[in-house]
């Protein structure tokens, strides 16, 4: 059965991998094509005189400090979501927190809702407070919808981790805070790589959030400021496929460094509670 | 001390998470029009909108959204789950391979997806037509084929997730049982039907409820490619809200509509924790 | 109270300047400018398209006369000017000029986010230019004495473009100014995979639905009301002209929830021989032509119904605004002001193509010269007595254009009765 199969297999993967990735090589041929070429017929797949025009463009733009922005965001915001997350991963892991069931449903409740259902009164809300348009808001809100699921890997890693590892530590003179920097954190490596990974790809992709919430050109991110590619003078294809790469390079290596992390506190996060 | 260890964290989501509906039920109840409040209102944003056959109508076509994609979504994930299971080492390639789209940013992916979709002769999918003697044909405009062509992409995007959970829950089915199918004589599909279906049953319906409850929540696609269109046919409930706040502004209804979408993301939160709860092994 | 701006004492020299030295020339009292002026339009200061090349100019010209003040752009999505602009100015961040579209003023000023620029322009502003600006658009601007922006780029806004060569096909040199005769001609020119006549209806502020309405004159919007009748005979018969087009092929029936954007990527491709267009665009209509030749790209009016003249729908247009909490007021003023020079004005003209605001400028020989055709052509449909406006209440400005436009869409894809789809966007609307 196995050997009758492998054919089959080897051409749905063949399939598989051109399908998944063929729309984003056919972005990067776009990119690289002089405007007038863009629309050639018939299309050229791979462009015959490749330049770098549209790359340019979108500095020239001012695009490569949206891209800093969206980096910064998403860092404060993994940065954030960490600090937080941990400690509460901990708190629930080693420590007897009343209303813990009740605590944990609401984590779980809170990593499925979706930011979008709340960012209409959220954007009021905002715009009341002050926090509208503002540095802070972004990574605030992108760090309230990681934290959930920081909090649910930690705590999944944390009681994987026997208690008698740190006893041991805390013998041997340290503190438990210390005992928990040198023999806790290490040991959950996996988990908070796995939420910083997430929470980056979440801030990073954001597009509607960012949108509602900011409206100075200087603490735009990435994806709002491509859609002034489609803007008043019509779509501008070449930018706008040089701006999906440059959107798509950060998370997609983010992911394939700590795919094994996201995709083991993914299965562990969700599977095994 | 746990507390004080938790609170923070607590405190940072209920803020951010749970606070804003409550705020929002509160515009909900007040006409909101271009941010100035006109008062309150009562239910009368509930009962406009409940009374509006075209909110059902949104209702409706966010099931067919959600349910659409999980029809194509789960049995592809299923499928290749167990592809690449069988490869061993390639199959993680290929894992690898197929989530990169899912690692991209929806409204990334909505550009990418009308580029390739631009019914002209220079366009990807244009010429794909012209090469098997179809004119160019804009697939996103096109009241019939619109909604298909959103679920394709919607999938193309994120079913490579659902391949992780069950290539994890397919991982955790003994290989013996396998074997001893074999002995017993079973055929392929018979040891599917008898031993993987009912042992991964609990990876698929967490698989089913996570992706019903992204997809039920898609937005930003069909911003970037349809705009609820054409003839409403693309308006699901997440863009209707989109429209309703933040297009025509009328933010006391949007708020309604929020309100409700809060709620059925609740009834299906609800759902999947329950569904969490009966692992074995699991928190809740 | 809100902190004294250093700028303030530069305001009252400049209101005392205002007052009592009429006379003083302009240049010669904007020495004293400081602060900054935040700009928000949908132009970026780094941009390169004929429009962002002479702001950039202007604003590099104004510096340079003004070394005191900054002036910085914040470009933002152009759907989104009006609401990112009223949500500012509640918060007390409201930038000091506002490009905003015609439609949106009755909101915007009903928020009180606007000055009256009649206390704000210099006299010789008020007595020079005022008069020589298109009177059509600059009193659109004035609510009950109240004057809430002017009026940039007098612009015919949505026409139809065409191709020359496609109406050659079948003997013409311009679309026909009528429905009776537009619709078979429009049926005629679909061919193969061209179509006839393309159509936008996906944009928030468009709709191509009142546009053909406008075939029955400034009439059909409500005078007291400002709204037009949705199921009304005018919307019946313009909803017929929509359903003629289909039946004769020259409208796709799969040709839906197109944008202005998605018409103009394929009529480049040569997918139409007429379609709707927004007039300022016609440059980059023929910059991006690759299916035709584009010498060939003309521009026609809106047909009419009966005896009328064609139609020309003067909106929406941009207008430029002054923020009534603006505190760099003198400044930000006197850079308003530099957008309608005569020089200004010219450069709209050479660079993007564009009618000039002033209306003496037209004499330039420039005008005269070939590149000035299209403006010669747009500037005639400024002044035809098909021309008429927006009512400056149209009422659900951010409802109507969406509501009419799917009930076009379902005009076009269905085959609904017309009383029940017009019904439908009617209780939309609550009108």
């Amino acid at each position: 059965m196995r050997r009758l199969n492998a054919p089959v297999l080897v051409i749905g993967c063949l399939l598989g991998a051109v399908v998944a990735l063929g729309p984003i090589l056919w972005a990067l041929s776009t990119s690289l094509k002089p405007t007038s070429r863009i629309f050639a017929v018939p299309p050229e797949l791979i462009p015959s005189e490749p330049v770098p025009d549209h790359y340019y463009r979108l500095i020239a733009e001012g695009v490569h400090w949206a891209f800093l922005n969206s980096g910064g965001y998403a860092m404060a915001a993994v940065a954030l979501s960490l600090i937080f997350g941990v400690i509460a991963g901990y708190g629930l892991s080693r420590y007897p927190v009343p209303g813990r069931q009740l605590i944990l449903v609401l984590f779980v409740g809170a990593m499925a809702v979706p930011g979008f259902a709340v960012l209409l009164p959220t954007q009021i809300m905002f715009v009341e407070l002050g926090l509208y348009n503002s540095w802070a808001a972004l990574p605030i809100l992108y760090a309230g919808h990681v934290l959930p699921f920081a909090v649910w890997v930690t705590r999944a890693h944390f009681n994987a981790i026997p208690r008698e590892l740190e006893q041991a530590a805390q013998i041997d003179g340290y503190s438990r805070a210390e005992a928990v920097w040198k023999v806790v954190l290490p040991g959950a490596r996996p988990a908070l790589l796995a939420a910083a990974t997430f929470g980056f790809l979440h801030s990073w992709n954001d597009y509607v959030t960012a949108t509602t919430m900011i409206d100075s050109p200087d603490k735009r991110t990435l994806t709002v400021a491509l859609i002034f590619f489609q803007g008043f003078h019509g779509r501008d294809w070449g930018a706008l496929m040089a701006g999906v790469i440059v959107a798509t390079i950060p998370p997609v290596v983010m992911f394939l460094l700590f795919r094994k992390y996201l995709i083991g506190g993914f299965s562990d996060g969700s599977v095994k509670g | 001390m746990g507390t004080a260890l938790v609170g923070p964290a607590l405190v940072f989501v209920l803020a951010i998470n749970v606070m804003p509906a409550f705020y929002g039920f509160y515009l909900s109840l007040r006409r909101v029009f271009f941010f100035g409040d006109e008062g309150f209102v009562g239910l009368q944003n509930y009962t406009a909108l409940l009374s509006d056959p075209l909110a059902w109508e949104a209702i409706g076509r966010s099931l067919v959204f959600s349910f659409g994609a999980l029809a194509v979504a789960v049995p592809l994930a299923l499928l290749s789950a167990m592809g690449i299971r069988r490869l061993g080492r390639w199959g993680m390639v290929l894992l690898t391979v197929v989530l990169v789209p899912w690692a991209m940013s929806p409204i990334v992916v909505a550009l990418l997806w009308k580029w390739i979709l631009v019914p002209s002769p220079g366009g990807l999918m244009g010429s794909l037509f012209s090469a098997l003697g179809y004119p160019p044909r804009d697939l996103l405009t096109d009241p019939v084929l619109a909604m298909p062509t959103l679920i394709a992409i919607a999938v193309w995007r994120n079913f490579a997730f659902a391949t992780i959970i069950l290539a994890g829950g397919l991982g955790q089915i003994p290989n013996d049982l396998y074997r001893a199918a074999s002995v017993d004589g079973l055929h392929a599909w018979e040891s599917f039907r008898r031993i993987t279906l009912p042992l991964l049953m609990p990876s698929l319906l967490i698989v089913v409820s996570m992706l019903t409850i992204s997809y039920f929540n898609e937005v930003q696609v069909i911003i970037g490619l349809t705009a609820g269109g054409p003839i409403r046919s693309t308006t699901t409930l997440a863009y209707q809200l989109y429209h309703t706040g933040f297009v025509e502004l009328d933010q006391g209804r949007g708020n309604a509509i929020a309100i409700v979408m809060f709620l059925i993301n609740m009834l299906l939160i609800a759902i999947y924790i329950r569904i969490l709860g009966r692992q074995p092994g699991g928190a809740t | 109270m809100r902190l004294i701006h250093p700028s303030r004492r530069a305001v009252l020299q400049m209101g005392a300047a205002a007052v009592f030295a009429p006379a003083i020339a302009r240049s010669a009292s904007a020495q004293g400018l400081s602060g900054t002026v935040r700009i928000w339009t949908f132009l970026s200061a780094e941009g390169t398209s004929p429009r962002e090349v002479v702001l950039r100019e202007l604003i590099q010209g104004f510096t340079a006369a003004n070394p005191g003040v900054q002036v910085l752009v914040e470009p933002q999505p152009f759907q989104e000017l009006e609401t990112k602009f009223v949500a500012a100015s509640a918060q007390g961040r409201a930038p000091d000029l506002i490009w905003m579209r015609d439609t949106f003023l009755s909101l915007v000023h009903a928020r009180g986010a606007l000055a009256n620029l009649d206390d704000e322009l210099s006299d010789s502003f008020r007595a020079e230019v005022l008069p020589d600006l298109y009177q059509v658009f600059a009193n659109k601007s004035v609510f009950d004495g109240f004057r809430t922006s002017l009026p940039l780029w007098p612009s015919p806004a949505q026409v139809i473009f065409y191709r020359k060569d496609v109406l050659g096909e079948v003997g013409l040199d311009a679309p026909p100014g009528n429905w009776d005769a537009f619709v078979p001609v429009a049926g005629q020119l679909t061919k193969g995979d061209r179509l006839g006549f393309g159509l936008p209806s996906n944009d928030n502020s468009v709709s191509s639905f009142v546009n053909i309405m406008t075939g029955f004159g400034p009439g059909i919007f409500d005078a007291a009301t400002g709204r037009f009748d949705v199921t009304g005979p005018e919307a019946v018969a313009a909803a017929e002209v929509v359903r003629q087009l289909v039946a004769n092929g020259a409208l796709s029936r799969t040709l839906l929830n197109a944008m202005g954007d998605d018409i103009q990527d394929q009529f480049a491709a040569g997918r139409f021989a007429m379609a709707q267009a927004f007039a300022p665009r016609f440059q980059q209509y023929r910059n991006i032509a690759a299916a035709y030749d584009p010498a060939q790209l003309s521009v026609a009016p809106w047909p009419a119904f009966g005896d009328r003249p064609p139609a020309a729908l003067l909106g929406p247009y941009w207008t430029v605004g002054l923020s009534a909490r603006s505190e760099n007021r003198a400044a930000a003023v006197a850079f308003l002001e530099t957008l309608y020079t005569p020089a200004a004005s010219l450069q709209w003209s050479r660079v993007a193509g564009l009618v000039p605001d002033r209306r003496s400028v037209q004499s330039d020989a420039f005008y005269a010269s070939p590149q000035a055709e299209v403006i010669r052509i747009f500037a005639g449909l400024l002044d035809s007595p098909g021309a008429l406006t927006f009512p400056q209440n149209l009422p659900d400005i951010t409802r109507v254009f969406p509501v009419m436009n799917i009930a076009l869409q379902e005009l076009i894809g269905t085959d609904e009765a017309i009383g029940a789809i017009l019904g439908r966007a009617r209780a939309s609307l609550g009108w």
